[in-house]
């Protein structure tokens, strides 16, 4: 059997699709706000130098990543573990090697991949304009207003995608998202004000 | 050569009566497969598997059935040879109804 069609049975059988949704809009979400609070942390503190922020980004980044990817493995695989061995009871027979176990030890690590991988994918996006502004494409005080927009955007698009997955009004699961975004970045500014 | 099977086979809900019946007909020397789930449980269904074919390799079908995390409960028809000889009924059977 081709090994995108043994992924597809997989995936059809463990039902991880809408486990593997849910987790890769609620890290991505999480990867966004945390690169957002580190951006506003280093627009409050008017820092000099990108690699502030592309350093201590990358390095929450790294955090999310290993903490969701294990997490998300570990949880995953203890549900699964736990569904097979009231299966195997019920059909008095091993199932570890059969199509039911292996696709229960694939949703786990998929399940992990995901959850690894959507903070990442959102962080990265946030910090690319610091990538750039150190290598001189535009200044710094640009590159935390395009971050900060960026983290913003990614927000308002997770928030649009649960919108549409749950066939309700897109732009209003958008805003919701957004407004908490909004909420990390004027607490941040009146933060500044006071200092 | 075996040319007709019927199992009674215990199997989970997933993967369903449709990719277990594709998966059986898939295999070399199976033409036709019909599966009917006769009793449905809170984890586990029972099912009717009639496999027709004109080399049925046994071996092959329960492998398949059991990576398909389904256990097989018996085999209640096996038809072999050069055609198939279909169930007669005989005086004896209607002599041992009554």
């Amino acid at each position: 059997m081709k090994f995108l069609e043994k992924i597809r049975r997989y995936i059809k059988i463990s039902e991880v699709a809408p486990i593997s949704r849910r987790y890769f809009i609620m890290n991505a979400f999480d990867g966004a706000t945390t690169i957002l609070g580190i951006v506003i942390g280093a627009y409050v503190v008017e820092i000099t130098n990108e690699f502030w922020v592309i350093w201590s980004g990358l390095g929450a980044t790294l955090a999310m990543g290993l903490s969701g990817f294990a997490g998300a493995y570990m949880t995953e695989e203890a549900e699964r573990e736990k569904k097979l061995n009231a299966l195997e009871k019920s059909m008095l027979t091993e199932l570890t090697n059969s199509v039911v176990g292996k696709a229960g030890r694939f949703a786990s690590l998929w399940a992990g991949i995901i959850d690894g991988v959507s903070p990442a994918f959102a962080a990265l996006i946030c910090l690319a304009p610091f990538f750039l502004s150190s290598h001189d494409v535009f200044s710094i005080n640009f590159a935390i207003q395009l971050s900060v927009a960026m983290a913003l955007s990614i927000m308002f698009l997770l928030g649009v995608f649960l919108g549409k997955i749950s066939n309700r009004n897109m732009f209003f699961h958008g805003a919701k998202m957004l407004l908490v975004g909004l909420v990390i970045t004027f607490i941040f500014l009146l933060l500044k004000m006071t200092q | 050569m075996i040319k007709r099977l019927v199992l009674d086979v215990l199997k989970p809900h997933k993967p369903s009566v449709v990719e277990v019946s594709e998966a059986l007909s898939h295999l070399e020397g199976v033409e036709g497969v019909n599966v009917i789930i006769y009793e449905i449980d809170q984890q586990v269904e029972n099912a009717k598997i009639v496999i027709a074919g004109n080399s049925i390799d046994f071996e092959s079908i329960k492998k398949m059935l059991e990576e398909m995390g389904a256990t097989i409960h018996s085999v209640d028809e096996v038809a072999a040879g050069k055609r198939v000889v279909e169930e007669v009924r005989t005086p004896q059977d209607r002599s041992a109804r009554m």
